[in-house]
């Protein structure tokens, strides 16, 4: 069976951490062997930590700090655990949840072994409701900040007020940055409630379709 | 160079902290003092990735008593400045701001509450009402917006500027650091768009002409020589304070005409409040609702009338009491009972409030 490892970087709260966990489940539910690691060293706030035992639950090996060992988190930084460091030597798919922005796409070289890794995909999750990345030049200039990358995620939304037209329409803007960037679009995530906008699994443009469960928002701290 | 952030109005999917950068953006703030404090750090991370854009400046300083005191001296220079800060930087804050009502300098403060006292928890409380409102050796002349939602974050961070240039007493944008890291959609806009005037600032020194021939001498003071002098400085920014707090005042009040029972709360615990109101609303309760927008000033006179009639008052925040004492010295004299929940720096949910509620009535 091919090992896939996949991390997941990108904008501050542009959905890395939900995709991360989705796709994990998604693996797992498929009888694969699936670790899924926390790497986010850039903000305490929304990571794996609250929920770590719920994903166990559902079949995943999570690495992940427990809050009540750490010191200082949000104060004094955070650190990598050893597990961590480590991960990519663990067997089965590997998926990591990366911390926000071009500081985040770094810890990669944290991971033993990642940048030699020839299984590791790189894919970078775009909301275009995010400011930041409203338009094409600002997702291309935010993409090429943050090293390699292999692939874009469009994870359009506006929380509680997504509609299907809002997702199709980040689709196209992701497409396009996409074409650019010279980099193929992965998927087109959507919130279990539109699901049923999406029959063939695919998008307007024909990206397959990763429907989302919503884990997050319970993970504040 | 972009001229503006937002043409129009659209919807977007924010944090909280982005909200307030974007809205001082938005609300042509000019400068942005700081220094780094969990939960407020995105409203500089986010404020200086599009300070460039836009022709803003930033300056980190070495501490918040620096950021405070660099802040007052942006706004004397003629430019629309701002800060933020949390915890024990509201603390260190305390002397610039009070020096700020002092010398009716128009400096913006917005505030991310965390736990406490002292460095206690990065995450969230309302723990920091006594001292925003009150803080600092004084009488308290500043206007406190206590925001519950991300799109009063982008509306108060924006309305703060012109208030404080208005009335030049010092604003505050009170949040939380649960508002701060929250994500939620929100319909950011040019104000201009919406009809809002923004008000222009002007420099406070080094105006132009000769002084003693084209113009008056420019003599700032928060120093007085007799206990006279200070008396008659303080009475008369009372005085002016009072004048116009009602213009300043504002308050959500919602099915309190024929309660048995008001649920009074402030902030992001305003949210479960509603959502308790509503639900018992639904079983046949008769739940009230007021929420303070203002916490300074207090709509106290609005409040009395709503205890004087429904008798009862629930008051719920995640403090123990600070926001309790703002009530009871606003609606004294009133017969109204007054029951609780306290959660000093935890959050409070809608089922708490509904829980309590329905044990008591």
């Amino acid at each position: 069976m091919q090992r896939l490892v996949e991390a997941y970087i990108g904008e501050y709260a542009s959905g890395k951490s939900e995709n991360a966990i989705n796709r994990a489940i998604e693996l797992a539910r498929q009888g694969r062997k699936v670790t899924l690691v926390d790497l986010d060293l850039v903000e305490p706030f929304y990571t794996l930590r609250p929920i770590q035992d719920e994903l166990r639950q559902l079949g995943i090996d999570v690495v992940a700090w427990e809050t009540r060992n750490t010191m200082g988190l949000g104060e004094a930084g955070n650190i990598l655990k050893p597990e961590m460091k480590w991960v990519l030597r663990r067997e089965g798919d590997i998926i990591m949840d990366i911390g926000y922005g071009v500081e985040g796409a770094k810890t990669l070289n944290l991971v033993e072994g990642a940048l030699t890794d020839p299984d590791l995909k790189v894919f970078a999750v775009i909301n275009v409701s995010r400011p930041m990345t409203f338009s094409i030049p600002d997702i291309i200039e935010h993409v090429q900040g943050m090293g390699l990358v292999q692939g874009l995620l469009n994870n359009t939304h506006l929380g509680d007020d997504t509609t299907a037209d809002v997702i199709e329409a980040g689709a196209e803007v992701v497409a396009e940055a996409a074409r650019l960037l010279n980099l193929p679009v992965v998927a087109t995530s959507v919130d279990e409630r539109l699901a049923a906008h999406f029959p063939g699994g695919v998008d307007r443009l024909g990206h397959p379709v990763r429907i989302l469960r919503r884990f997050m928002p319970k993970a504040f701290w | 160079m972009a001229e503006k952030p937002i043409q129009g109005e659209r919807k977007a999917f924010l944090t909280g902290n982005e909200v307030v950068a974007y809205a001082a953006v938005a609300g042509e703030a000019d400068i942005m003092y700081g220094y780094p404090i969990t939960p407020q750090n995105e409203i500089m991370h986010y404020w200086t990735r599009m300070a460039p854009k836009y022709g803003k400046r930033f300056l980190q300083t070495e501490d918040e008593l620096s950021a405070g005191f660099t802040t007052l001296g942006g706004v004397l220079s003629g430019a629309k400045a701002f800060t933020a800060t949390a915890g024990p930087g509201n603390t260190l804050m305390q002397e610039p701001m009070s020096m700020a009502e002092m010398m009716r300098i128009p400096a913006v403060f917005v505030i991310q509450q965390r736990g406490g006292p002292s460095t206690a928890t990065v995450i969230y409380s309302q723990q920091e009402v006594t001292m925003t409102t009150y803080g600092g050796n004084g009488e308290g002349f500043r206007v406190v917006y206590s925001t519950a939602t991300h799109q009063d974050l982008f509306d108060y961070t924006i309305k703060a500027f012109n208030t404080a240039w208005k009335y030049r007493f010092p604003t505050f944008v009170l949040g939380d650091g649960y508002q701060a890291k929250m994500r939620e959609s929100v319909t950011i806009y040019d104000p201009q768009a919406r009809g809002i005037e923004l008000i222009k600032p002007t420099p406070y020194l080094g105006k132009p002409g000769s002084i003693g021939k084209d113009r008056e001498v420019t003599h700032m003071r928060n120093t007085y020589n007799t206990e006279e002098e200070l008396y008659e400085v303080v009475m008369s920014m009372a005085k002016e304070y009072d004048s116009v707090a009602p213009e300043i005042v504002e308050f959500d009040a919602r099915e309190v005409d024929d309660a048995e029972i008001v649920i009074v709360s402030h902030g992001v615990v305003s949210r479960a409040a509603l959502s308790a109101m509503l639900e018992l609303r639904g079983a046949g309760y008769k739940v009230g609702y007021f929420r303070p927008v203002t916490l300074r000033p207090f709509p106290g006179d609005q409040l009395r009338k709503v205890a004087d009639n429904a008798k009862r008052l629930l008051v719920v925040e995640s403090a123990l009491g600070q926001f309790n004492k703002l009530v009871q010295t606003n609606i004294y004299g009133s017969a109204a009972t007054i029951d609780t929940i306290f959660k000093p720096g935890v959050g409070v949910t809608s089922e708490e409030i509904v829980a309590k509620i329905k044990a008591t009535l």
